[in-house]
């Protein structure tokens, strides 16, 4: 399997439940959650508060005070939820005592997989059956474009989650597509409900940052500081209003300390985009990294910083010109058995 | 454990920025409909950072950009960058030469903008069609193949620059070679323009091959 050098936590969480048959029997699981119970009302007691109103949070305070540890890792320290989070949810035995199976799908291998299948196209059929029917009777097909926009499908993890069983890349992309050739169909919203178990909500990006007020200094100044980094160079910015356009690093004027034009331009380029060059002064301070990544660091920096001076939109409109996301390209490591991070060595007949 | 050859450090769900000042400043109602869902997506996608090349000022284009980044050595885009400003000086002061030397009627014909001349000259400079080695039946055919657009415009600048590199006297500069280039192909006249034609030329002799793509 490929390994993702760019993952998001959903894709890097190892889905347990659909490795294999359950390992756990229900008895045992029923007394996990017993002695689950007991020892809540136990820790309650010790701690001196109410047995009944102790919540999850108070359950985890209470056991980093009772048992503190140095681990670095959070999932090695000691833990106490309930045992159905511990013990991830896994398929029953799929077959009676007389060894029958229950399902009729069972002796395909992937018997939830094909069930759902069979489910969204007989969906499919439903909505292509009452689409004849509205063009028999000559009634207009209902048009409204569902908004595809604010919402994503379920990611392959998600879907084995769902299903219990291991899906594979090829399955799940038939799938996907299957869901989309539903939900294309003008008719789409008699089967509103079944679509919606499979997608998910993206919330608007701009939503989860917080954009802080502007500071005073004494002079009666309004300014604001910002961070950025690049590479390995890290930046910090103070753009003060009412300015002439002057731009500090380090001690230095910017025509010292960047010689190069393409350094200035970059420092520049937010001033720019927002219109106003003239207007703030600038200063920053500057270490690690070259050249190129001390300029892209301070960009970013002073980015954040003219956030608080800006309106919303024109917030949005930076984020969308790539002025506010940090560069995660970094230099790549250097592998055994090659001489750089490409270059293999040179390859000798004999 | 297999690694791919091809990866990027971005998540693919992010964006390519957008960095002109003027796409923002449109009005919604000037919008296309495919404009609009565009400006959607981009409202819940994250949004790669914009490389340093890349700036909001009226000075940085792409297409020159690119050319640096064809014409740069070893990594010195210092020297890179240098040389394309010397050659667009260079050719600003030889169209200067001529408009202040020419009669009053022909003063409106000569283009002074050393940003018009490059684009012109490299649409120019730039094949409609190539040649692909197919093999069949044991023989290696060269079959005329169309070009994407940016199979064009590397062919293009690549010719300009091995041109310039290679066949000139011994003690002219890079930028002087250039602008004399840029400016022939300009006027569809130079060796590049030549290069051209006997491309065509080639594609439309082994027509009869053509045939064999299959794609």
């Amino acid at each position: 399997t490929l390994r993702l050098i760019c993952t998001t936590t959903a894709v890097q969480r190892k889905n347990v439940g659909a490795s294999g048959p359950e390992k756990y029997t229900e008895a045992f699981i029923k007394k996990q959650i017993e002695e689950f119970n007991l020892g809540k009302r136990h820790l309650a007691n010790m701690m001196g508060e109410d047995p009944e109103t102790f919540t999850q949070e108070d359950i985890d305070r209470a056991i980093a005070y009772l048992f503190p540890s140095g681990l670095f890792d959070k999932r090695a320290r000691p833990l106490m939820k309930h045992p159905t989070e511990i013990f991830p949810e896994q398929r029953k035995i799929q077959w009676g005592e007389d060894g029958r199976p229950f399902h009729f799908l069972f002796y395909t291998g992937k018997q939830s997989y094909y069930s759902l299948m069979h489910e969204t196209y007989e969906k499919l059929l439903n909505v292509q059956k009452h689409q004849d029917q509205l063009i028999a009777q000559d009634l207009p097909l209902q048009k409204e474009k569902r908004n595809l926009v604010g919402s994503r499908w379920l990611t392959k993890i998600e879907l084995e989650e769902m299903l219990l069983e291991k899906v594979s890349d090829d399955d799940y992309s038939r799938f996907i597509q299957l869901l989309q050739k539903l939900a294309a169909l003008p008719c789409a919203d008699i089967e509103e409900k079944y679509i919606q178990k499979f997608s998910k909500e993206v919330p608007v990006q701009l939503q989860q940052v917080i954009i802080e007020p502007l500071q005073h200094d004494e002079r009666g100044v309004a300014f604001s500081t910002g961070e950025g980094k690049r590479k390995t160079a890290r930046a910090t910015a103070v753009v003060y209003d009412n300015g002439t356009g002057k731009i500090t690093v380090n001690g230095m004027d910017i025509l010292h300390y960047f010689p190069v034009l393409q350094d200035r331009e970059q420092l520049l380029f937010p001033f720019q985009f927002l219109g106003r060059i003239g207007k703030h002064d600038m200063v920053c301070t500057v270490s690690g990294g070259g050249r190129s990544a001390q300029a892209g660091a301070i960009r970013l920096a002073s980015a954040k910083a003219l956030r608080s001076f800006v309106t919303e939109k024109e917030v949005e409109f930076m984020r969308q010109a790539g002025l506010l996301t940090v560069d995660p390209r970094v230099k790549e490591r250097k592998k055994p058995g090659q001489e750089g991070s490409r270059r293999k060595f040179t390859w000798k007949k004999r | 454990r297999i690694m791919p050859v091809r990866w990027s450090r971005y998540n693919p769900n992010y964006l390519e920025p957008e960095v002109k000042k003027e796409s923002y400043q449109k009005p919604l109602e000037e919008l296309t409909e495919e404009e609009r869902e565009q400006m959607e997506l981009k409202a819940v996608r994250p949004i790669k950072a914009a490389p340093p090349s890349l700036s909001s000022s009226v000075f940085s284009d792409p297409m020159i950009s690119k050319f640096t980044n064809m014409m740069m050595k070893s990594g010195n885009k210092v020297l890179a960058r240098s040389l394309m400003s010397q050659t667009l000086e260079a050719i600003k002061r030889k169209q200067l030469e001529k408009y202040h030397k020419a009669p009053e009627n022909e003063k409106e014909t000569i283009e002074c903008n050393p940003y018009v001349i490059f684009h012109q000259a490299l649409k120019n400079c730039q094949p409609i069609i190539g040649l692909s080695n197919i093999t069949k039946g044991g023989k290696t055919y060269q079959v005329p193949v169309p070009l994407t657009d940016n199979r064009k415009r590397f062919l293009a600048m690549k010719w300009l620059i091995t041109e310039c590199r290679e066949n000139k006297h011994r003690r002219t500069l890079m930028p002087e070679k250039l602008c004399q280039e840029l400016l022939l192909a300009f006027n569809n006249e130079g060796p590049i323009i030549k290069k051209k034609h006997v491309l065509h030329k080639m594609a439309e002799a082994n027509r009869a091959y053509a045939h064999f793509r299959w794609w």
